[in-house]
């Protein structure tokens, strides 16, 4: 249906969306309506507007100490309270962002294993990664909840040839792992990447070289799917990991 | 998993700290402006103005502590991520930062083979007790509060068994579905109420000058 000669039917659907009635298909469909269309999104906005005063009524809970410390070390791990540092290179927070990348390709380059432990990162082991294998490449860790990395994503500026090892993360046959690249825009739908091999490592083909299709893609993320994969086009399971997907030249 | 202690209680407003006036909306819109600086004390002052009442509001919709933390922790690091995507003229920051919490809380909620379960309160009451028709509480409190007066205004104006539908989907997040089989309502019954419901509640609004 085109949606667009229908603005009643947008309305009913964006109260519905806001207010959270829209079973799980109609509202991933809606969802992406929404990327496609302003005015959509416009109506969503008013529905928001409209509606979000009634949380006046919800009673506040303070939530647990733990769930602001989970936050910061995501966030950026040296404003965790324990993360007193006297120099940016053995700041956590440092190689999280502004040194991922090199992170990241140190695993690609050298060994996945030490990056279990970020904390014994050391500097001289990124920088002796010689010149001459520094190839211009997109890179992602992607790290579970607890920062423990799960896999990583490597792709070759010029190649379609996305190289995914899976660091912590076992495979099933009852399920698969489904790599997402996740949009640039608030709200925007993900785009699957395909099914993570089972092996350990393997190669998940990218429509176009990885400079187009990785280009504005700010972070990837692995989801639980079934054997064959969302049938939705959106994750439908949980999140096993994410991670930024960063230019590495 | 689901504990007494994370049942839901009724809606009660609780003290005035979040009460988004102008001077706090602008506090708000500021920090999110210094977040996506990169700011992290920013970000931490943000957390600590907010996260009693968002934690609330996740609770609420998904009856269990460590769902809500989950989420919750997901929706802070989006927040942060997404800071500088946050246009102070398009939504109030409470607004923002509410619905990107509601959206996770729903989406948590529609996963496939999410099953909600509904836990008794402490004093035994069914959670629903709190928004059934006769009863004030949610109301009350939104009519208390200026920023939701008209809301409230216009709710208490639907007929009963639409305020109680809207109410429910909202507060609780329940589906079409989920909803016909709590007011044990058929579903078509059910979605008309809900939808006659919100175009009243439009036009109410719209009425007051607020929409």
């Amino acid at each position: 249906m085109n949606y667009r000669k229908h603005p009643q039917l947008i309305e009913k659907l964006a109260a519905e969306y806001v207010l959270g009635t829209l079973r799980s298909r109609a509202r991933t469909r809606f969802a992406r309506l929404m990327l496609e269309d302003a005015a959509v999104r416009r109506s969503v906005l008013e529905w928001e507007t409209m509606l979000t005063p009634m949380t006046v009524a919800v009673a506040e809970r303070q939530p647990p100490q733990r769930l602001w410390r989970a936050i910061a070390a995501r966030i950026a791990p040296s404003i965790a309270p324990a993360q007193v540092r006297t120099s940016i290179w053995d700041s956590l927070g440092f190689w999280r962002n502004l040194g991922l990348a090199a992170t990241a390709c140190t695993v690609a380059l050298v060994t996945a294993g030490l990056l279990r432990q970020p904390e014994v990162l050391q500097v001289p082991m990124v920088l002796e990664v010689p010149s001459k294998q520094r190839q211009e490449s997109y890179v992602a860790t992607l790290t579970d909840k607890s920062g423990k990395v799960v896999a990583v994503a490597y792709a070759a500026r010029n190649s379609n040839e996305l190289w995914v090892r899976r660091v912590d993360l076992a495979p099933g046959s009852g399920h698969a792992h489904e790599l997402w690249a996740l949009p640039a825009e608030k709200g925007a739908a993900p785009r699957s990447l395909g099914i993570i091999p089972a092996g350990d490592k393997g190669t998940l083909l990218l429509a176009s070289a990885a400079d187009q299709s990785l280009r504005d893609v700010p972070a990837l993320a692995i989801s639980l799917e079934p054997p064959d994969g969302s049938k939705t086009g959106l994750p439908t399971g949980p999140v096993l990991a994410s991670g930024p997907c960063l230019k590495f030249w | 998993m689901c504990c007494g202690s994370t049942a839901v209680t009724k809606p009660q407003v609780r003290g005035s700290r979040m009460a988004i006036d102008s001077s706090q909306n602008d506090q708000l819109k500021a920090l999110l402006a210094a977040c996506a600086r990169r700011d992290q004390p920013a970000f931490k002052s943000l957390y600590e103005l907010t996260s009693s009442k968002l934690f609330g509001v996740a609770l609420r919709i998904l009856k269990r502590e460590d769902w809500a933390e989950e989420v919750l922790q997901e929706c802070y690091v989006s927040i942060w991520n997404h800071a500088a995507g946050y246009s102070a003229g398009l939504s109030a920051p409470m607004t923002w930062m509410t619905s990107i919490v509601r959206n996770r809380c729903l989406d948590w909620l529609r996963r496939p083979r999410t099953e909600l379960t509904f836990a008794d309160n402490e004093d035994g009451s069914h959670p629903l007790d709190a928004v059934a028709s006769g009863d004030p509480g949610p109301l009350e409190a939104l009519t208390r509060n200026s920023d939701a007066q008209a809301l409230g205004g216009c709710l208490s104006r639907l007929e009963a068994k639409q305020r109680q539908a809207v109410m429910l989907a909202f507060y609780d997040g329940l589906s079409h579905s989920e909803l016909a089989a709590q007011m044990q309502q058929p579903l078509g019954t059910v979605k008309t109420w809900v939808r006659r419901g919100l175009e009243r509640l439009k036009g109410c609004l719209a009425g007051m000058g607020t929409a």
